[in-house]
């Protein structure tokens, strides 16, 4: 492997080069399972490899790929990277610049495992899957039932012409279940461990035993057909608990993407947007309560955004991102750390693999835990609602006006939970919103999920990461029925 | 990207399968530069060769799918060993009906050689004229944007005999600009697709999105039911959205789309038809789907009516019909959706122009782009999401002042039914990922029923 990483940061030396950085990925595999009204669903089982090649001049960059590792293909590879560079450098019109930054080399890093998912036999996972399905079906109102599981593994060599160096092997595995209830012409929808595939984990095997699908299926079948003839809530203010799963999304959608620093500097306009927080904001911006903790933690175990180096090379590192309320970092790549004048990246330049160009790219942010339990998070509250598993999401393009909406809500009445309603919506600018939390859930409150789906860039890239977020309480929040 | 190359690499792997044993099996090769500028310069140059090979194999009525990277002898019979494993230890699928047959299918598709074969400095200098174009009527503006060029293979062949291939040629362009001098900034923004590149000009859009950015300051509007003009861009976002909710094949077997209950009923004006057409020069062609089944021109709605799901082979023999040519990759993620139209186009309207929309409009909003969104309920087709980058008061016919953003929340089905007037002009836009694997061609569209149900500040 060496041998190619020096071919290609041979060849990616030309005219205007300053920098090269090279990953090869040798093997990355992806099993995926579903299993859905008792069929197979889509069966996956995937293997890759090949190079990415960035280069850096005096004012681009250029980024080549190649799903092959022969050696003429890596030399082109590295040269096209060049060539892109120098197009792009022959129009561009300030000077780029990066931190300068020790360089680790010959680093390592890998996921502990205790059970090798790819070693689990397939007839295993599919019987797993196949039972949690089955026990969604409690009742003719349940149209469709799916029980999924996905692992990754991805081994990967970089290189850099500034003596970076690492080897990594990461593996990801996550599963879930939901159910589809029908009747009437209403569709209800419930998940577990939470929607869009469950919960996922940087770990083994293990963690898929651990969510225990099967035990958890009957009771989400239940809830979903008991959702079809719930009441939706009324609208207007009111206080809103958030459950861990649901304040996780709310955090990856409103400080997580807000606080990427290509974002703030409008690299990102054309598409995501950019963010409603200000280059000049970052230390002294009030971003919500004093409650407000949120770090992002790349060293987190167990987490989708934990790794020993991103892909600029650089060693992963927990980043204070509000602290007391206040905006005191972001999230950052050595580009733009540069710009905003600090000495250190926060090293969360990633790509989704090789065939990608590395970006800022969350990795676990995570809000901390406070000190009330889960009915003290109630007890303040005489009438609102608790709000669980996201269902949909959406939030403007400076990420201050959002609306999301839950698969299951509960009224609260008296500080204790109350009958279900269905569709519920919550709407709010993020300021305010984060201003008005007003209580946040202990440690038993408190859960590290795992995202896999975090779509950004052109071409798309999908990142998985992190956020660990207890349950919190938030005053005066706009709810409606949807 | 040789099509020969591709029948032997396809039939090397179809080769290595013990005796007995059916199997479909897919190969796209492309190849593609990305130039994407922000803050007036190109800051992600990407240029890309990849090849992935996706293989289906049906051990009698078990289906597993496996994808490779690796062409090589090797690799290609790793991927048949771990395809084999995969389908033996599957569940059943009773109503698979065996792969088709059919020969060679080679639809001729609409397809440039020079788009094709644009070379980095070429696509940058695209991205320059779109730059250039941004900046003559607005100098100090904030530009950002993309152009992407691609050049896709797709070969398709199975065990009984079917060998299909098509080739796409692709150049997207979008671009924003922003003026950052008044509170709230300004923005706008324009966008287009051709399979051929000679077709688009880069200036004109820079200059079509300069034109956009407000010279006023934008103003608040409440939320409520209102008249709305969707221009292009916005337009083709709603219609995507509601082929999705209302066509896909999983939605449809399960019940849960939109148009569940309302198959071949009216669920818009007479005047309103939306097509899906791989093989017409107004899109993106593309002359098959994933399972090899040619393209052809399928009615989505016609002249206000609904027409039926897209269906690949395995949701078909599910629901008793045929396919429809809209099958997606097997595999995971794409493979679990079923079917889906990808290649749709609005059918022209009567509207001369965008100020003929705006006139009629009356009172109204003009919205450019919609952005984020979501779904909020598929069985009712309610989604949400945000305008952006140009949204303007329309009174007495007329644009009358820039609107801060407004969230909608609306059902598709609402949307189209109170659709009153839409363009002759038409444009194609490429999906969310620009590389082609989806487009809707689609004019401005106005609406009389349209909710917004909140604002945000800017």
């Amino acid at each position: 492997m060496e041998d190619l990483l020096e071919l290609a940061l041979r060849a990616g030396q030309r005219d205007h080069v300053l920098a090269v950085e090279v990953r090869i990925v040798p093997s990355s595999v992806s099993e995926s399972l579903a299993v859905r009204n008792g069929r197979a669903s889509s069966l996956t089982y995937r293997e890759a490899a090949g190079l990415g090649v960035r280069v850096r001049t005096d004012r681009s960059w250029g980024f080549a790929t190649a799903s092959s590792l022969d050696r003429a293909t890596v030399r082109a590879t590295a040269g096209a990277a060049a060539r892109a560079a120098r197009a792009a450098r022959s129009r561009a019109r300030r000077p780029l610049t990066v931190t300068e930054e020790r360089a680790v080399s010959n680093g390592r890093y890998r996921t502990a495992t205790r059970v090798d998912p790819f070693s689990v036999p397939r007839e295993e996972k599919l019987r797993m899957l196949r039972e949690a399905e089955s026990a969604l079906h409690v009742g003719a109102e349940i149209k469709a039932g799916e029980a999924s599981y996905h692992a990754w593994r991805e081994v990967k060599h970089f290189a850099s012409s500034e003596g970076r160096s690492y080897t990594s092997t990461i593996v990801h595995v996550g599963a879930g279940i939901q159910a589809t209830a029908i009747a009437g012409g209403e569709v209800q929808r419930r998940s577990a461990p939470t929607s869009f595939g469950g919960d996922f984990r940087q770990a083994g095997f293990e963690f898929i035993r651990e969510l225990d699908l099967v035990g958890r299926a009957p009771s989400v079948g239940r809830e979903a057909i008991a959702l079809l003839t719930a009441p939706t809530p009324d609208s207007g203010p009111t206080t809103v608990v958030l459950g861990s799963d649901q304040l996780g999304l709310q955090v990856h959608e409103s400080v997580g993407h807000a606080t990427e620093l290509d974002r703030i500097f409008a690299m990102e306009a054309g598409y995501a947007g950019t963010s409603w927080v200000a280059p000049e904001q970052v230390g002294a911006l009030t971003y919500g309560s004093p409650l407000m903790e949120i770090v992002a933690d790349a060293t987190e175990p167990g987490g989708l955004g934990t790794f020993g180096f991103d892909d600029e090379g650089l060693r992963a590192r927990r980043v204070p991102i509000v602290t007391a309320g206040r905006l005191v970092g972001t999230l950052s790549s050595r580009e733009t750390a540069a710009r905003l004048g600090l000495d250190r990246s926060g090293a969360t330049c990633r790509a989704e693999g090789f065939y990608r160009m590395p970006l800022i790219r969350m990795t676990n942010v995570d809000l901390s835990p406070g000190d009330l339990s889960f009915p003290e998070l109630l007890d303040g509250v005489h009438d609102g609602i608790y709000l669980e598993t996201n269902r949909s999401w959406s939030i403007d393009d400076k990420r201050l006006n959002f609306q999301f909406g839950t698969e299951v809500g509960r009224r609260i009445v008296d500080g204790e939970l109350g009958p279900l309603v269905r569709n519920p919506l919550y709407a709010g600018m993020t300021p305010e919103f984060w201003a008005s939390m007003d209580a946040v859930g202990d440690r038993s409150t408190w859960h590290l999920w795992g995202v896999p789906n975090c779509g950004k860039g052109q071409p798309g890239q999908v990142a998985h990461v992190s956020h660990g977020s207890p349950a919190a309480r938030f005053r005066n929040v706009a709810v409606r029925g949807g | 990207m040789d099509p020969k190359e591709a029948e032997r690499t396809l039939e090397s792997v179809l080769g290595r399968l013990p005796t007995g044993i059916a199997a479909d099996a897919r190969l796209e090769q492309g190849s593609s530069t990305t130039m994407r500028f922000a803050n007036g310069a190109i800051h992600q140059p990407h240029r890309e060769e990849l090849s992935e090979l996706s293989l289906r194999i049906a051990d009698a009525r078990r289906l597993g799918t496996v994808t490779t990277m690796d062409l090589s002898p090797h690799g290609l019979s790793r991927a048949v060993a771990e395809g084999l494993a995969l389908a033996r230890s599957a569940p059943e699928e009773p109503k698979f009906p065996g792969f088709p047959d059919g020969g060679t299918v080679r639809p001729r598709t609409p397809y440039s050689r020079a788009t094709a074969r644009l070379t980095p400095e070429a696509v940058a200098a695209h991205a320059q004229r779109l730059l250039d174009g941004a900046r003559r009527d607005l100098p100090e503006g904030r530009i950002s944007g993309v152009v992407h060029q691609g050049d896709l293979l797709r070969t398709v062949a199975n065990t009984r005999g079917r060998l299909a291939q098509t080739r796409q040629s692709v150049l997207a362009m979008r671009v924003l600009v922003e003026d950052l001098a008044p509170d709230p900034p300004a923005s706008g923004w324009a966008e287009a697709a051709h399979w051929d590149g000679r077709r688009l000009d880069g200036v004109r859009l820079g200059r079509e999105a300069s034109a956009r950015v407000a010279r006023a300051p934008a103003v608040s509007l409440p939320p409520g039911k209102y008249r709305v003009l969707l221009d292009g861009s916005a337009a083709a976002k709603l219609v995507d959205e509601f082929v999705s909710l209302g066509f896909s094949a999983r939605g449809a077997e399960e019940g849960w789309s939109c148009l569940a209950g309302r198959w071949g009923r009216r669920i818009a004006p007479p005047g309103l038809t939306i097509l899906d057409d791989g093989l017409s020069p107004e899109g993106l062609p593309v002359g098959i789907d994933w399972e090899g089944t040619p393209k052809r021109r399928t009615r989505l709605v016609d002249r206000g009516i609904s027409g039926g799901p897209a269906l690949d082979l395995l949701t078909a023999a599910r629901m008793g019909k045929r396919p429809t040519g809209h099958a997606l990759p097997p595999e995971a993620p794409l493979g679990g959706l079923g079917a889906l139209p990808l290649q749709v186009q609005v059918r022209p309207g009567a509207a001369r122009s965008l100020e003929e929309l705006i006139r009629e409009t009356g009172r109204g909003v003009l919205v450019t782009r919609l952005h984020y969104v979501r779904t909020v309920h598929a069985g009712k087709g309610i989604i949400t999401g945000m305008t952006r980058d140009g949204t303007y008061r329309i009174e007495r016919g007329e644009i009358v002042a820039p609107l801060r953003n407004l969230r909608f929340t609306e059902s598709v089905l609402t949307a189209l039914r109170a659709a009153e007037l839409w363009g002759r002009e038409r444009r194609c836009f490429a999906g969310d990922d620009e590389r082609g694997l989806s487009a809707v061609t689609a004019p401005a569209l106005l609406t009389s029923s349209f909710r917004f149900t909140s604002a945000t500040v800017f």
